[in-house]
């Protein structure tokens, strides 16, 4: 038995997957690639890989729809889309269609495997993704992703848009290491100056909300000189 | 004045010549005597107003009709500019992406010299990462929905102060922040702090990346009648006259600025997010004294922020 885990990569440009295959192989994955769709859901009935890599944009059958009847179907493969769009809306949906990670093109092929093994490590194998739940609760915290709410001990908390994407995307990842540079790529979907500071800022006023003490916290942790990690315990309310 | 201006004169000059000649050679000029009822008058006198009426519409319509067309000529050009500038991120993306996977690869195979060339390849293969991030930033604010707030300046300002001074090159310039406190201090005003934030902090990181060691650099900021004007001045080498009109624009570099690190996009920037707030950017500069960029904002809100 192959102890490698099997990777699709779906990009219908030819440039991309010749480069990125060979990157992810000698980073310790098998990799497979598909063009589109269509093609895609082909291979992952053929040959079940452990994770499924694809753009949104490509030709017979795009990123999103392959994404929309795989999880139809109820086939929780882990996720990661390779988004084109900026706007930061647009990538919270991916996330709400089913998908468990995305990353903007272009992207440091570091990263991506850096965000395949969390992705990896997370995923509970025959399990719909975190990302793709409705309603997240850890505690007396309670979020409701499609209301865009939040309540501590049943009270409903009023917190500015970008904290509570900060706070999504933290319960959507949790016990994994987040750091500045990914929370701003959040909230953002590009660099700003400034920008750790302004993700601090964001973080403390999530604090304050929450009534989590920095010092001793039971739902935001800092992780020293790196970023934040989320690690209240998890309960998923479909 | 345009020379067909010139062709009204004529049926005036042609009876002139009539009058003059009839009046000086002749035999034949009979004095006319015309007589017309009050109601004939009348009648003849509306119908010239209507007459200069026709003229003077002939001419508002034409001026509005060319009016109408600049302004839609302007606007379709900066909805065709916007949607260049997002196609030209979106075709450089996949190819970069395609780049910088085939370096990362090639990296790892090759000792020595050869990987020094390749991570220098790479280097530049990430600057253009980062201008399309930058052009995907100028397209995704002029469109994206302003997060409001009040905002209080004086807090922002000194925010962006505090980040800036701790930049090892601000050290080595007279940096300072003026802000009025008697007999009251800045007012607040309804903005996107975290946009309002971005354009002044490219603007004073702009006056340290164009200055030399010892300048003097001054943010400031004070009232005037219902606006807030943030200025961000240094004693830098100045902005070329030529040049001035031309700085706010996408991918513009002066002369001077060529060696510097960026992606020209800094100051483009900061003029959408001011013009998104209803504000005005201005510049004023002496070439070897130094310059002052102007952002005013108003701080009473009037009508709907875009």
């Amino acid at each position: 038995m192959d102890t490698k885990q099997k990777i699709l990569l779906v990009d219908d440009e030819p440039a991309i997957t010749d480069n990125l295959a060979p990157f992810l192989e000698r980073s310790g994955f098998v990799v497979m690639t598909a063009l589109n769709g269509i093609e895609a859901l082909q291979r992952i009935a053929r040959e079940k890989p452990d994770l499924l890599v694809m753009d949104v944009l490509m030709p017979k059958m795009d990123g999103r729809e392959a994404l929309r009847q795989l999880r139809r179907s109820g086939n929780w493969i882990p996720i990661l889309l390779l988004t084109q769009v900026g706007e930061s809306s647009e990538r919270a949906m991916a996330l709400e269609e089913g998908a468990d990670d995305y990353l903007n093109k272009p992207f440091d092929p570091h990263e991506l495997v850096a965000r395949i093994r969390a992705i990896l490590r997370r995923a509970k194998p025959g399990q719909p993704p975190i990302s793709m739940a409705w309603k997240l609760l850890s505690g007396s915290l309670s979020l409701d992703r499609r209301a865009r709410r939040i309540y501590l001990s049943d009270v409903e908390l009023f917190l500015t848009p970008k904290a509570l994407l900060l706070l999504e995307y933290l319960m959507t990842h949790p016990d994994e290491l987040v750091t500045r540079d990914r929370l701003l790529d959040v909230v953002w979907g590009w660099d700003y100056p400034v920008g750790t500071r302004a993700v601090d800022t964001r973080i403390a006023e999530l604090r304050r909300a929450l009534k989590d003490d920095p010092a001793n916290p039971s739902f935001i942790e800092t992780v020293p000189g790196q970023g934040y990690r989320f690690i209240g315990d998890l309960e998923v309310a479909q | 004045m345009k020379w067909f201006w010139v062709s009204t004169l004529a049926p005036m000059l042609v009876g002139l010549g009539i009058g003059l000649f009839l009046n000086f050679s002749s035999s034949y000029n009979p004095i006319l005597y015309v007589r017309a009822d009050l109601g004939t008058v009348f009648a003849l006198f509306g119908s010239f107003l209507t007459f200069l009426s026709a003229i003077f519409i002939a001419f508002w319509v034409t001026n509005e009709k060319n009016r109408r067309s600049r302004l839609d000529m302007i606007i379709s050009t900066s909805e065709d500019r916007r949607r260049f500038l997002q196609r030209l991120d979106h075709e450089l993306k996949n190819p970069l992406t395609a780049i910088l996977a085939g370096l990362a690869n090639l990296k790892d195979d090759l000792s020595g010299e050869n990987q020094a060339t390749v991570t220098s390849v790479e280097d530049q293969a990430k600057r253009l990462s980062r201008l399309v991030a930058d052009l995907r930033k100028l397209s995704d604010l002029e469109t994206r929905a302003l997060e409001l707030s009040t905002v209080n300046l004086s807090e922002l300002l000194e925010e962006v102060y505090n980040s800036v001074a701790d930049l090892p090159e601000a050290a080595q310039r007279k940096m300072s922040l003026s802000l009025p406190r008697a007999p009251w201090p800045l007012a607040e005003i309804s903005a996107d702090r975290d946009l309002l934030l971005l354009a002044i902090h490219n603007l004073l990181a702009n006056a340290i990346k164009f200055s030399r060691p010892g300048d003097t650099i001054e943010l400031r900021a004070f009232e005037e009648d219902q606006n807030v004007i943030i200025e961000v001045a240094d004693t830098g080498p100045g902005i070329p006259e030529s040049e001035a009109p031309h700085v706010w624009e996408e991918l513009y570099r002066g002369m001077e600025a060529r060696g510097f690190p960026g992606s020209g996009l800094g100051l483009a920037l900061v003029k959408a997010i001011v013009n998104r707030h209803n504000g005005q950017v201005n510049l004023r500069s002496r070439p070897g004294k130094g310059t002052v960029f102007t952002m005013k904002l108003s701080h009473v809100t009037t009508g709907k922020i875009k």
